[in-house]
């Protein structure tokens, strides 16, 4: 799934999912394994990234990951996703603050 | 056993039924995880099921048949909310209620609980008849015409796994009610119906092709008088038109209001008229016995009560203004005399509208036991409902309610808004509902400044799916995502009711933080221009959305 | 492809027999392909002369078909075969079943396994039960 995606100076990718098995969101880092937490997330390029999100789909099933697709981020620690949609993916739902996602987990 | 007061009591088939289904998607999760199945396929099966995958787990949707629950059902929801999700669980506006934190590899372990107590999830979602919505008041209130439940039961089995009618362009909702007081919206549902006894038996008043969503428009009366015999073989003809001619070409234009748009009412109802011509009206018939064995599966509750209970409680209102305001908002006349209808407002000031937590359902289903024969029912504006109190111990029924946070006097005033769950747990949100609702009904959180603000109905949906019925409230709040920020749009005039339309947008969509504001200065203005005994909507009416406009973008 | 037969005991086939899109239809066609799109009422006056008719499910989600086989065996009487094709899943197979197909034509190779457990997982239907048809 290649989408027209929009990238501001400055900002790359980070590559995310949820687990088949439970649902969670996970993210996928440097040596291509899928993590809970998105500061463990590998940052792209924008000249990048489309390798890493072929690779990551062919591998899905086997990874029993679904729906992999491209977040933009302004890199950090931990990664920051540029919409509102994403940083409630990567840190919990703002009207649950004892749900926030454990970035160092 | 005893039927339960207020749903059919299953039966031995009823429960076999319901084990074979996990039987079976117990398989799919299976074939799933091998990968036999692809997720595309396994997509539209586990949405049957009424599992969805949001945006930090899946969802479980379980159905609530036309909204009623009894006690030991609300328990085993909030055992399933302390055992496999996070603590609570959040009523909906199709009288369901969902579980936001549950996993895929628990989900028929959570299923077979749900069986032990006659639970299931099944059709909650995907392209199917959706589980049956029904009048909230059904056989208490004392403006029906007759008790819906039945039928609407009867609307659930004949649904069930439905050999033609599973893989139809799109969702289907259905709600049926037995009241001219129109409290199911049964013009914007695909099918809405609108039961009343005659001579000759039960005739039902079907409208087709309302709904909500990208394409709000107001369902239109196809029939107005089919008998019992010929009520399921005329929605069988109605949906086998839609399922025959229904767009599948793109998901916004594939449900039945867009087909009834495009052949007119009279057209599509000529259609169906053909194909009642060449059914076999034998084949099709709803017969009296069927409708009275099932009708026997429903317990009739002693709704006799003491001598005096109506003084007693015209005593406790005198000497308790909390308590008569309470008794104001949040009660509606009993049929039975010395009963009353209770509405328990989930909408407790500054909380999240709809949730309710595991604890709390645990102590309603004890208050139920007490108070109203072990019954509960959830209502589409995502309150729940204890429907036959003995009006000598309604006070007594408060004081526990408010011990658990449940007794705001908010019934269909300002603090009871009705929110979807927005874009901290939808996946196809665009903006969050959750947090405008909070702030909102901390704000107007003061009980007699909201009986004075009177009737004001607010609805808030995250985006253009309008599961938060936005179109039909007084003031709705639809979020709009602009690259990314969350933006809201303002309409005024909605209602749900017999005079059903849906409200106009007042202009340009305001930034999420300013939302709250605005609302509040909308709320402001209709206060110090409306005349004596005059609504919200009398005001609008009377003046235009000029003053509200005016007022909405005061700072922009 | 490979011949599923959902009914028991399976009607006579017609493996080898010709079919023909409706537009192609002769006056010596025996077995006829509908697409999702095909009023069955066109081919209506043709059925009493067919052995076969064909209804196709481009992907498992459009449920055309379910309706197109009611409509030939309640308003047609058609008792030909009727034979599904096309993207359908082993959950289909009772509803099919129900709506009066005999049998599914499988991708060769495909295991028939999760077909006939699907067949025989419920011991009825809700519709049964409320007496209808
Ligand atoms: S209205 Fe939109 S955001 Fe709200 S629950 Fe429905 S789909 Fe999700």
């Amino acid at each position: 799934m290649k989408r027209a995606i929009r990238i501001g100076q400055g900002e790359g990718l980070v590559l995310t999912a949820n687990r088949l098995l439970d649902g969670n969101i996970v993210w996928r880092d440097e040596s291509g394994i899928w993590r809970p937490s998105i500061a463990h997330a590998a940052v792209l390029t924008p000249d990048h990234y489309e390798s890493a999100l072929d690779s990551a789909l062919a591998t899905a099933q086997k990874d029993a990951v679904v729906g992999v697709y491209e977040v933009v981020v302004r890199p950090g620690r931990p990664p920051q996703p540029v919409s509102v949609r994403e940083r409630i993916r990567a840190f919990g739902p703002t009207v649950h603050p004892q749900f926030a996602t454990e970035l160092e987990a | 056993m005893n039927a339960p007061v207020g749903h059919y009591l299953y039966n031995a088939a009823d429960r076999g039924f319901l084990g074979e289904r996990i039987a079976e998607f117990e398989g799919q999760v299976r074939r799933r995880l091998e990968g036999s199945l692809s997720e595309e396929e396994f997509k539209p099966l586990r949405l049957m099921n009424g599992l969805y995958l949001q945006l930090h787990a899946y969802m479980l949707r379980v159905a609530i048949p036309y909204g009623v629950l009894d006690s030991r059902q609300l328990r085993k929801l909030a055992h399933v909310a302390r055992r496999y999700d996070r603590g609570y669980g959040h009523f909906t506006t199709r009288q369901n209620i969902q579980f936001n934190w549950i996993r895929l590899e628990d989900t028929p372990a959570i299923l077979r609980e749900l069986a032990d107590v006659d639970m299931h999830a099944i059709q909650t979602s995907g392209n199917c008849i959706r589980n049956v919505t029904s009048d909230q008041f059904a056989g208490a209130a004392a403006d029906e015409l007759m008790d819906p439940r039945v039928h609407a039961e009867i609307l659930r089995q004949w649904s069930t796994l439905h050999p033609e009618f599973t893989f139809l362009p799109r969702k289907f909702k259905i709600a049926i009610s037995g009241s001219p007081q129109d409290r199911v919206a049964a013009r914007f549902h695909d099918i809405g119906i609108l039961a009343r006894p005659s001579e000759a038996g039960p005739v039902f008043r079907i409208f087709v092709g309302g709904g909500l969503g990208r394409t709000p428009l107001v369902g239109q009366e196809m029939f107005d008088s089919v008998p019992e015999e010929r009520l399921l073989m005329t929605l069988e003809a109605i949906l086998r038109v839609y399922n025959a001619y229904g767009r599948r070409d793109n998901i916004y234009k594939a449900r039945i209001k867009i087909l009834v748009q495009a052949l007119g009412i009279d057209g599509y109802r000529a259609e169906v008229e053909q194909e009642l011509a060449r059914m076999n009206p034998d084949h099709y018939r709803l017969s009296p016995e069927t409708v009275e064995a099932i009708r026997a599966r429903f317990a009739a509750p002693d709704l006799s009560a003491p001598e005096g209970a109506s003084d007693a409680l015209a005593r406790d209102r005198r000497d308790n203004p909390d308590f008569a305001r309470w008794v104001r908002s949040n009660t509606h006349p009993h049929f039975a005399p010395g009963r009353i209808v209770v509405t328990v407002s989930v909408k407790p000031a500054g909380e999240i509208p709809g949730d309710a937590s595991a604890d709390q359902m645990d102590a309603l289903a004890d208050i139920a036991d007490r108070y109203s024969f072990g019954e509960i029912r959830v209502t589409h504006l995502q309150n729940l409902v204890l429907a036959h109190v003995a009006q000598d111990r309604l006070l007594a029924l408060w004081q526990e309610l408010q011990a658990i946070d449940l007794g705001d006097a908010n019934h269909e005033l300002i603090g009871d808004i009705v929110a979807c769950p927005g874009l901290d747990y939808c996946a196809l949100a665009n903006a969050r509902s959750i947090p405008i609702a909070q702030k909102l009904s901390a704000r107007f959180a003061d009980s007699t400044l909201q009986e004075k603000i009177g009737p004001l109905r607010i609805n808030i949906s995250g985006c253009i799916n309008a599961c938060g019925h936005h179109h039909v409230g007084h003031i709705g709040l639809l979020g709009v995502d602009k690259r990314g920020e969350e933006f809201f749009q303002i309409t005024l005039g909605g209602r749900a009711d017999d005079l059903a339309r849906t409200g106009a947008i007042l202009g340009a969509a305001l930034p999420e933080d300013d939302m709250v504001d605005a609302i509040a200065r909308i709320v402001d203005r209709y206060l110090s221009i409306r005349e004596t005994g005059e609504g919200f909507l009398d005001t609008l009416t009377r003046l235009g959305d000029a003053p509200f406009k005016e007022a909405a973008y005061e700072t922009v | 492809m490979k011949r599923f037969d959902l009914s028991s005991p399976p009607r006579s086939g017609h493996d080898g027999i010709a079919v023909v899109p409706v537009d192609e239809m002769e006056e010596s066609t025996r077995a006829v392909r509908l697409t999702p799109e095909t009023d069955v009422e066109a081919i209506g006056p043709a059925l009493a002369a067919l052995d076969v008719v064909v209804v196709t499910f481009p992907v498992f989600r459009d449920g055309r078909g379910f309706t197109q086989a009611r409509a030939l065996r309640e308003y047609y009487g058609f008792t030909g075969e009727i034979r599904a094709e096309g993207h359908i899943l082993p959950d289909q197979a009772r509803f099919l079943h129900l709506c009066g197909v005999d049998c599914v034509m499988l991708p060769e190779g495909s295991d028939p396994t999760p077909w006939q457990e699907a067949l025989t997982l419920f011991s009825g239907s809700y519709q049964d039960r409320l007496g209808l048809r």
